[in-house]
This record gives structure tokens, sequence and C-alpha cells, in this order.
């Protein structure tokens, strides 16, 4: 009681001191999760003018220069700074990673919402298309998608998007499924809420962590699929740059300048690095039991 | 046990009709005439249309659907639009080389993933542990088809341990199996760090339970406690080989790619950019059945490791 009472009189710590007594900053994944994205959006949206060269200028004189001070980088074969290309190149993994991320949250809560709640043939019936789509394997439905929608970056996002929202709805349906019985719920309906505000009030702040890391982490695939296609030469099309299109084009100079390819790889890893990272420590800092781990392990 | 595993076996069933349901409507939902895609921007009136009488295309939709199930039944799959081959044949001739690659990725995910995610579970907090999972979080990070390329500059040129490209001369198995390491590897870092991390985290969950603390109580020698908490995390582990198989099927698209390798991969790019929409169509369902039946299989083994499927 004395303690409590104690820390009530006492002035209201600032922001910073209450945010180190949570999880969060002491879970050196997360952090470096943090870091990275949002380096990953600040290049993106910051890549114009941060760039020092056009990335679309071409100067054959100047073609596979090495890295230096001018060209941070070196360049391609054409003479275009490979820096910049990278820079600009960041947009579209960040426009198709937000995207998918958003898509593939809103449509998974809503169908995984649906079958968790409604039960019965809605349930038999989206579990049974949820799975379907969930037995192709996801790079490959997507590529089927681009190959006959056409290269862009919208039938890419729409592609992989169409590949990961089963994912996320498998996952809302679960967790709906272990709300929907509980006493609060029965509760509401006993009281006369409608159906639609108990699933907004009730049934969505409950469920969204564990969907949104998953969210996070089909965000994670995304940039990878978009670099795969792109890579392929199924996604956005040369000579507008993408991550995966510079590692394309740095190939052929794979052993005698290196510095194309493994810089546009680089950024790849780390932005997904990142992402992935930050779903993890999500989920680490968000569940009580991974988070009160203790040390009973017998090994040790 | 029969009846689990009939019932896996009729869950095939739909599953396979759904997926041929959503791969005919995707393919045929296409913008343009494949009759104008296969004949070129400047063929006759008279020549498009007796292609198209000749490919069915100028029946409805349904009509299409129900000839291109009842050829799937009979195994065809129509004909390739660009060889006038069966695609079926097509898609076959250059299947095993894609499933042998992509099995032996799972295999080697599975024999580097179990010690890796058991070294960490059991060291946790160390910094074996700590470098373990930065290795496998950059396993599920990095691009597959980077990768490859690193190792081919690390381990065909720099170092000339590996063939570069290719897939060993026909009939010479040594030199196939040789062409096989590399791209087997990079293909297996992903489900390597998927399957470790998961090892882990179940290790983890296990090494808590009280059975291990009484175990360990009995004096019974670690070995041997070790051996009993792997069992209970296999289930789990058995649970995700068919994602870490339905993985590998995608990204051996491009490791093939990367290591310029025969295989599905490098026939459905072919069938990609020449607009071959019956290869295409055709590889995809090959491809995604054959993991669908993986998971089958997968499944049926379950009661293996869980007794308490067995019933």
């Amino acid at each position: 009681m004395t303690t409590s009472a104690t820390a009530d009189a006492a002035p209201s710590p600032s922001l910073w001191i209450r945010l180190r007594r949570t999880p969060y900053l002491r879970h050196r994944g997360l952090m470096t999760g943090v870091v990275l994205t949002v380096l990953f959006v600040l290049v993106a949206l910051l890549g114009p003018l941060l760039a020092p060269h056009d990335p679309l200028t071409t100067n054959l004189r100047n073609a596979l220069a090495p890295p230096g001070a001018d060209y941070l980088l070196g360049t391609d074969r054409f003479g275009r700074d490979v820096f910049s290309r990278l820079l600009f190149g960041a947009r579209a993994s960040l426009l198709v990673a937000l995207s998918v991320g958003a898509i593939s949250l809103t449509c998974g809560v809503i169908i995984g919402t649906a079958a968790g709640f409604a039960g019965g043939w809605t349930d038999r019936i989206l579990l049974g298309l949820i799975n379907i789509l969930l037995a192709f394997p996801g790079f490959l439905l997507a590529l089927a998608f681009v190959a006959v929608r056409g290269s862009s970056l919208g039938n890419v996002i729409a592609a992989v998007a169409i590949a990961y929202t089963p994912r996320v709805a498998i996952v809302m349906r679960a967790v709906v499924m272990t709300i929907r019985p509980r006493q609060f719920i029965e509760a509401s309906y006993a009281i006369g809420v409608p159906t639609l505000r108990i699933v907004w009030k009730h049934v969505l702040p409950n469920s969204l962590p564990p969907v949104i890391v998953v969210a996070t982490v089909s965000a994670a695939f995304a940039v990878l699929a978009e670099a795969g296609l792109s890579f392929l030469g199924l996604g956005v099309q040369p000579p507008a740059p993408t991550w995966g299109n510079v590692i394309t084009e740095g190939r052929p100079f794979l052993v005698s300048h290196p510095w194309i390819s493994l810089s546009a790889g680089a950024s790849i890893a780390a932005a997904v690095t990142g992402l992935n990272l930050l779903g993890d420590g999500v989920r680490d800092t968000l569940d009580p039991f991974l988070r009160n781990q203790t040390s009973t392990n017998i090994f040790k | 046990m029969l009846r689990y595993a009939a019932s896996r076996l009729i869950l095939v069933i739909p599953t396979v009709l759904g997926m041929v349901t959503i791969a005919f409507f995707t393919l045929r939902a296409l913008p343009g005439d494949p009759a104008i895609a296969i004949l070129g921007e400047f063929a006759t009136e008279q020549a498009l249309q007796d292609l198209r009488v000749a490919l069915g295309l100028d029946q409805p939709l349904w009509v299409q659907f129900g000839r291109f199930v009842r050829g799937l039944v009979a195994g065809d799959l129509g004909r390739s639009a660009i060889t006038r081959q069966p695609a079926m044949r097509e898609v076959m001739s250059v299947l095993p080389p894609s499933l042998m690659l992509a099995g032996c990725s799972v295999l080697i995910a599975i024999l580097a993933g179990l010690p890796i995610g058991m070294v960490s579970a059991l060291r946790q907090g160390s910094w074996v542990d700590y470098l373990l999972m930065v290795v496998t979080i950059s396993g599920i990070s990095f691009p597959v088809f980077w990768i490859g390329l690193i190792m081919i500059v690390l381990f065909a040129h720099t170092i000339k341990l590996f063939p570069a490209v290719g897939a060993g001369s026909p009939g010479d198995l040594l030199s196939q199996a040789h062409a096989m390491v590399l791209p087997a590897i990079v293909l297996a870092a992903g489900g390597t760090a998927y399957i470790a991390r998961l090892t882990r985290s179940a290790m983890l969950e296990i090494l808590r339970q009280d059975y291990m603390l009484v175990a360990k109580a009995m004096g019974i020698r670690e070995r041997r406690i070790l051996w009993y908490g792997l069992r209970n995390a296999l289930p789990p582990i058995l649970g995700v080989i068919g994602v870490t198989f339905a993985v590998a099927i995608g990204n051996a698209i491009l490791v093939e790619v990367v290591f310029s390798r025969p295989g599905l991969g490098s026939l459905i790019i072919k069938a990609t950019f020449s607009r071959d929409y019956q290869l295409l169509q055709a590889g995809l369902l090959v491809l995604s059945i054959s993991v669908v039946l993986v998971n089958l299989v997968l499944d049926l083994l379950y009661p293996l490791v869980d007794p308490r499927v067995r019933r």
C-alpha cells in the first residue's frame, strides 16, 4: 500500500521514462527492426531529394565506374548512378510493402472475422476457399497472375495481396474463434448490442495484435516477391529503377563489377530484415507468456 | 487411424478441384485474345476464327471449363501454343529436376534447421543463440536469387568448387549431383532458417514443462531427456515441412533461373514471355498439385510422430 501511495504522489514520469519501463525498448530485435523500417520509409520518401544524380540519365562514357566520391556506389552499364537508382527504387518496394500489408490486413480481417463469427456454412465455405488459396505456392500464384495480367506495379501488388490475404484471414479466424465464446460477448448479445457493433467494439480490438504481426510479415514477403518478379523481368519495367531490376542489370557484371547487384540486394535484405524483426519483436513483447519467460530451463 | 487417413484423402479432392477452378478462371480472365497472341497481329480474320474454333474459344466459358476439367481427368491439359506439343507432356518432362531440387533443399533444411534450433534453445540468451538467430533472420529476409548470385561468385568463380550454371551432363549422376549442391543449399537457406526458428521456440516451450523438470529430478541422463523433448517438438516441425516445400517450389523458379538449370522454373518463365498460357497453366497446376500431394503424405505421416492423432 505504502509503495503505491508514494508512486502516486511522485510527479508523473516523462514519456521517455515511461517508455523505458515497457518491454519494447529493451527488446533488441524490435529496436533494430524499428530503426531499419524507419530508415526504409525515410529513404523511400526522401530518396528523390537525397539522390545526387538523376536515376535515368545515361552517360556511356562513364559506364561501370567503380564506387567513388561522385558516384557513391558506382555506375551501371549505361553510366547511371547506382546509388540514385537505389534511392528511387525504394519507392516501389515501400509502395508494394504498404499496399500489400494494408490490403491483406483489411481483406484478411474482414474475411477472417466473417468466417470466425458467422460459423456454420459461411465458415466452411470461406475456410475452404482460404485453404485452396493457401495450397498454391505464394510466389508461383503471384507469378502466374502477373504473367497473365501484364507486369505493372498495380498487378504486382494485387498478385502478392491475393497470395497473402488468406494467411491473415486464417489467423484472424482463429483469434476470433477464441474470443467469440467469451462471456463479455455473450453479455453484449444479452443486452441487445447489434452484431456489427460487437465486432467493432469487442472483437476487433482484442484480435488485432496477432493479425498485425502477420500483416507485417506479409509486407516483408511482398518486398521479396516484388524483387523476385522484377528480377525475372515481370515487375516494374526498366528503365524505371527497382531494387529487383537493379540486381538483374548488375548480373552480367557480377564478377567484374559486383557493387551493382550487391548493393541492391543489401537494400532489399535490410528492408525485409527490418520488417521481419518488427513483426517478431511486436509478437514477443505483446505475448505475456513469452515476455515473462522464467528461466526454468533445466539445461542451463 | 484408417479413418484419419481416409478423411485426409477425401479433403484432397475439393482442394484440387478448387485449385483447378481458380487456375482456369484466373488465366481465362486475360485481357486480349489468345488466338491473336498465338497467330500474331497480322493474322487474317478467317485464320483467327479457325483457331478459336480449334481451341474451343468460341464456346461459352462454362462449356470451356467443362471441357478443361474433362481433359484434366484424362491427364490432358491442352497443347502448348508455341510447340504444339501436349502441355502435360512438356511439363512432365521437366518436372523431375525441379522436384529433385526442391526435395533436396527441404531435406537440407530439416537436417540443418533441427540441430541449429536445438542448440539455440539449449543455449538460450548466449552469444551462440544470438549469432544463430541473426543468421536465421537473414536466411528468411535475404532474396533467394541474391544469395544464389553471391554463392556463384564465391564458390564457382573465386573458389572454383562447383559449376556456376547448368545441371551436369546427362547420364552422369556424379556431375549432376555436383551441380545440384550449390542450388540446393541456396534454396534451402529460407527453409533452414524457418525450421530452426520453429524448433527453437518449440524446444523453449518444452524445456519449461514440468515433466522435463521431473525427468531431471529422477536422474535421467540429459541426452535421454533431450530425446524426449525433441520427440515432443516433432509434430509442429512436421507441420511446417509442407509450407517449407511450397515455398521451395516457388523459389525454385528463381534459383533455376539464377543457375540456368533446366526445370519447371525455366519452362514457366519461357511460357510467360511467349504468352503460352496453356503451358503456364499446366505448369502452375502440376506444381501446385504436387505441393498438395506432398502435404497429403506429410499428413499421413503425422500419426507416427503424434500419438494423439493415432487414437
